[in-house]
């Protein structure tokens, strides 16, 4: 490297000297007086022009020694041109004394032209015999710079893709399919946590290859091969950059193609998106960046305009594939995604300035703020139509044995999902509400605010519960049990508390409405009670009545009701362990307090058993088949 | 963007018009207007050189004129500036004291960036028409209810299109700069044999790639000719490039690479136009003084502006590619359409038998010129004769103006050219939110 400075600053200097000379030249022929200073001067420059008797020799002379540099150039090219081998390959020091030998020939032209009697024949043939071998060594130059760029890769395996590779097994698109149930949460084992990956730059190129990469680039660009520098250096590394996104498992696709993918396809091929969208705008546009700037820095903007040639083609296939997803109809279940999609490009929105500076990069930089915008958006409106989509999910029929239903547990676990994204979809609706608040005074915002003093996430979130709770309450007017309507509004009500308090949603939604929604499911807990018990129960009570007979009525009236209850009631079904636990302890304790008396007034009045069906232990364990779901009768009982 | 904001403005413009009066005869005379801008925009383009230009597109009344007025603003942020420049590819309303600007050379750079421009304006006019003030449930009823997502499905085959050709628009640029090598090097004097031979690689790969683009047109398994087309001195430079892929020591050169690829890999800018226009009926009867009218309008330009432009530049595979799209010659709007679809289509059908890789004026100069400076550098002998001299000056200096145009004009036609992607995806959108709001009116959300 050293020496194509010293080469090049030797060759500059002649420059300077002619040029001024030409000046002053120029200048006498203006003037028709000279002063004692400027003939001084001149006298000063005679002594000194007739000391350096070289520059005066004949013109003949300085061809034939001109002839004879470019003829040992040459040869020293031609030597290294006729070996097969690269010359990169011959080992260090080879390969600057290549350069050597072109750069020689790249000033002898530079002299040639600029030689005042470059009209001469002889002149003429060395110019075009020099500008020749120029060529031949450009072109040798050019493939010279691919096989050092290919030889001097540097693998881009490093600890963060060796990290990541055990995900791609995951990501695999024989994944499981997230079907309408409980299936988000696999989505959420997407690994959207992994390493993180801060902003960081590699080197493309070992960097012992640099300084003769920058060499050949000073060469040419002094040569005037600039462009077929610039073509080659873009053409490899724009190949580079789409091989690793192959590697990353990117593929172009159509938009027709995103749209007919099925829903489990698209969501392996987002994941690939949000890896490679991390991979090359994360760190491989940055260290290519670099690389460029190392390489071509001081050629002013080539370096960002060969940047921007080398990453378009890439960068625009991520960002269509942005645009085509976004076209695909806004189903809620493509929340997750959309929001994976945000969060990738949001954590990269700074270093996008950077990364596409210049005024060519700043369109894409344009076309990568319009995606996250929309993406954004898109996002938003799911999450806002979530609740209408909740609410346009009815029924006809009642859902078998008042247990928890589908919808309640798909919103539930769609929205505990949520929260993982909860500082995300905070911003993006906040966004929203200071676009709203626009129309407002200042005196409205701030009341706005002080109502609003829940974030707008919590908000939303509440409000998709109190759309699930309405939903299920005329889900809950299809049962012709009052008491079994009750017994499914608590335990969907309980579910949704369960899953709220064993969760970060309970920042969310906060003590006040868990403790508003345990009364709740209590209340129905007790209504069922009522409803079921109460007038069964009453019977039992010793209303001042005697006679054997009423007794016996009473008896058989009783047996007949639990049984009906016993039959009914054993179909429904509380799925969650510790409420059914406690439903039945509170219902027996109840039964039993209440037919103790009743048992012994029997006993008193000598009542046979006959009617006497059950004992005060009968019913408890009776009542613990209550709520498992698998219908039972006791009419096998009968006759025992 | 700038764009909507105008856009905006200009429709609520209209929508206030329209709800202060509820004439239910404007409606009618919103789609004769309509009709009538897009024929005149269309006749703007034919290449007719008429002395006396047909009286320039009058000032409508008083109500009329936010389409034709406020639209060509649209386009104007194409600019950087946005005070509306007098340049030759705006479609800026003639002034009353100039004549109209000559219509650019057909399928030049600029007559596409008016074409764009034209697309534009019609679109964002269309949609005033078609959603403005409209009772959405129209949407939903016949004969909308299929021609809406008919035109919704056009729209997204449509952008498909926009990306392929802006991937072309990539490979006109490379070329540019091949051929600007050989400009630089031609220039030089005095031309010696090395800057001829400089030339004349530059220009071999140009050729071979135009050729490899053209001939991909033809063949199935191409993925190679499409990653040629980009290749100069990758892996072995130029002339020694066509040897590599020979090279069996050489691993990159038979790697599939699926990115060098516009679209994807099978994705056939021929049967895209086809399916763009296979569905394409004009409207009859009754229908065709509705709503449907405009909506068959709007298509037919989409369909015969991408068909351009997928004629023009160079696109995945277009083998088959229609030469002519079926508009009925009876309406009146549609003779303009029709006028520049023969000429395009005829310059097609002579591209099918000679070769070339586009219709694009710039590129098949460009090829005409390359084809000749390659003879030159294959004829040229050390000391060149002055004539000779004279000659390939004359040529180069095309070229350099080719290369002027196309330094000048392809970013902003790729910049155009994402305009319409972008424009295409938002009016999507806002026609779906009508039909979505349709289908909440007819399902009232509890609480």
């Amino acid at each position: 490297m050293e020496y194509c400075e010293s080469e090049t600053a030797a060759a500059e200097s002649e420059q300077h000297l002619i040029a001024a000379a030409y000046h002053i030249v120029k200048a006498l022929g203006a003037s028709k007086t000279l002063n004692n200073d400027m003939k001084r001067i001149l006298t000063d420059l005679d002594v000194q022009l007739s000391k350096m008797t070289a520059v005066q020799e004949n013109e003949a002379d300085r061809t034939r020694e001109m002839e004879n540099k470019l003829k040992f150039a040459q040869r020293k090219i031609m030597s290294f041109q006729s070996r097969s081998l690269k010359i990169w390959d011959l080992g260090p020091g080879e390969d600057y004394g290549y350069l050597k030998a072109v750069d020689e020939v790249r000033r002898l032209a530079e002299i040639l032209q600029n030689m005042p009697s470059n009209q001469t024949r002889k002149v003429k043939q060395l110019l075009d015999e020099a500008e020749n071998i120029l060529h031949k060594a450009m072109a040798r130059l050019q493939e010279e710079l691919v096989h050092i760029l290919s030889k001097n890769m540097q693998p881009l395996e490093h600890e963060f893709v060796l990290l990541e590779s055990c995900q791609v097994a995951s990501l695999e698109e024989e994944s499981t399919v997230p079907n309408e149930d409980e299936s988000f949460e696999i989505l959420s084992q997407r690994g959207r946590r992994g390493p993180d990956c801060e902003q960081y730059v590699v080197d493309l190129v070992h960097p012992r290859a640099i300084p003769l990469i920058k060499c050949i680039a000073e060469l040419m660009f002094a040569s005037n091969y600039d462009k077929e520098f610039c073509q080659s250096f873009i053409s490899f590394w724009k190949q580079a950059l789409d091989d690793y996104l192959i590697n990353l498992h990117v593929k172009q696709l159509s938009i027709d193609d995103v749209l007919k993918m099925d829903w489990k396809r698209l969501t392996y091929r987002i994941r690939i998106w949000c890896r490679a969208t991390r991979r090359i705008v994360g760190f491989y546009l940055a260290s290519q960046k670099r690389l460029f700037d190392k390489i071509l820095g001081e050629f002013g903007s080539t370096s960002s305009s060969c940047y921007i040639e080398t990453s378009k083609a890439s960068v625009s296939c991520l960002l269509n594939f942005g645009q085509a997803v976004l076209i695909c109809p806004p189903r809620p279940e493509r929340l997750f995604c959309l929001l994976d999609m945000y969060e990738t490009l949001s954590k990269f929105l700074p270093d996008l300035g950077d990364l596409f500076a210049e005024e060519a990069g700043s369109l894409v930089e344009i076309e990568f703020h319009e995606l996250l915008k929309r993406l954004g958006n898109s996002a938003k409106e799911i999450f806002l139509e979530f609740g209408n989509h909740v609410a346009s999910n009815t029924s006809t029929i009642p859902f078998t044995s008042g247990s928890i239903t589908h919808l309640t547990r798909y919103v539930m676990n769609y929205i505990m999902l949520l929260v993982e994204y909860g500082d995300t979809l905070n911003s993006l609706l906040e966004e929203q509400n200071l676009e709203n608040t626009d129309q407002f005074s200042q005196a409205e915002v701030s009341q706005i605010i002080n109502l609003n003093n829940t974030s707008p996430m919590a908000h939303s979130l509440k409000s998709v519960t109190s759309v699930l709770e309405a939903n299920l309450d005329t889900k809950s007017d299809l049962y012709g049990d009052e008491s079994l309507k009750h017994i499914f509004m608590m335990n969907n009500i309980h579910y949704m508390v369960q899953k709220i308090e064993n969760s970060q949603l309970r920042w969310y939604f906060g003590d006040e409405w868990i403790r508003r929604h345990v009364w709740k499911f209590r209340q129905h807990e007790t209504c069922y009670e009522r409803i079921t018990w109460s007038s069964i129960l009453s019977q039992l009570k010793d209303d001042g009545s005697k006679g054997k007979a009423m007794l016996k009525d009473k008896c058989r009236k009783f047996n007949t009701a639990f049984e009906e209850v016993y039959k009914s009631q054993t179909a429904w079904k509380i799925p969650d362990a510790q409420l059914r636990e406690e439903l039945r302890i509170s219902t027996s304790q109840k039964v039993i307090h209440a037919y103790r008396p009743f048992a012994s007034r029997l006993a008193k009045c000598c009542i046979s058993d006959k009617y006497i069906k059950y004992t005060e232990d009968d019913l408890g364990n009776y009542i613990w088949d209550l709520f498992e779901g698998s219908p039972k009768s006791l009419n096998h009982a009968k006759r025992r | 963007m700038p764009a909507t904001d105008n856009q905006g403005s200009f429709l609520n413009r209209i929508s206030i018009r329209r709800n202060q009066v509820a004439d239910p005869n404007l409606e009618l005379e919103d789609l004769e207007l309509f009709q009538k801008h897009v024929a005149d925009r269309l006749s703007d383009l034919l290449p007719v050189p008429t002395p006396t230009p047909c009286p320039a597109p009058a000032p409508p009344p008083a109500h009329a004129p936010a389409p034709v007025s406020s639209t060509p603003k649209n386009h104007a942020n194409n600019n950087d500036t946005n005070t509306d420049q007098p340049s030759s590819t705006s479609v800026d309303s003639p002034s009353a004291d100039h004549g109209p600007p000559p219509p650019p050379p057909m399928l030049s750079i600029s007559w596409f960036r008016k074409l764009l421009d034209v697309f534009l304006c019609c679109e964002a006019e269309f949609k005033a028409v078609l959603i403005m003030g409209r009772d959405p449930s129209q949407f939903c009823k016949p004969p909308l209810d299929k021609l809406i997502p008919d035109l919704l499905d056009r729209a997204i085959k449509a952008l498909d299109v926009c990306n392929a050709v802006t991937h072309g628009i990539e490979l006109l640029r490379h070329w540019q700069s091949l051929a600007q090598i050989a400009v630089t090097a031609l220039e030089q004097r005095p031309i010696g044999e090395g800057q001829v031979r400089r030339a004349k690689r530059a220009l071999s790969t140009l050729l071979t790639s135009m050729a490899f683009d053209d001939k991909e047109s033809n063949n199935s398994s191409s993925h190679k000719a499409t990653e040629r087309a980009w290749s100069f001195g990758r892996r072995g430079g130029g002339g020694a490039a066509a040897n590599y892929g020979h090279n069996p020591k050489d691993k990159t050169a038979g790697t599939f690479r699926s990115l060098s690829w516009s679209v994807a890999k099978s994705w056939s800018s021929a049967k895209q136009i086809q399916a763009m226009s296979s569905n394409l009926v004009p409207p009859r009867g009754a229908e065709a003084a509705g709503l449907a009218l405009p909506v068959y309008i709007m298509s037919a330009v989409l369909v015969f502006v991408m068909w351009s432009l997928v004629a023009a530049v160079p696109c995945q595979e277009r083998t088959g590619l229609a030469t002519h799209l079926p508009v009925p010659r009876q309406l009146v709007w549609a003779q303009p359409l029709i006028g520049l679809q023969e000429k395009i289509g005829e310059e097609w059908k002579k591209k099918e038998k000679k070769g070339t890789a586009g219709l694009l004026e710039e590129m098949q100069r460009m090829e005409k010129v390359a084809l000749s400076l390659v003879e030159f550098a294959d004829s040229f002998q050390f000391p060149l004769e002055d004539a000779k001299v004279e000659e390939v000056a004359v040529q180069v200096a095309e070229m350099a103006d080719i290369c002027l145009k196309m330094e000048e004009g392809l970013v902003p036609l790729q910049q155009q050219v994402r305009e319409v992607f972008h424009r295409i995806v938002r009016s999507r959108a806002e026609v779906l939110d009508v039909i979505d709001q349709v289908g909440k009116m007819s399902t009232p959300v509890p609480c």
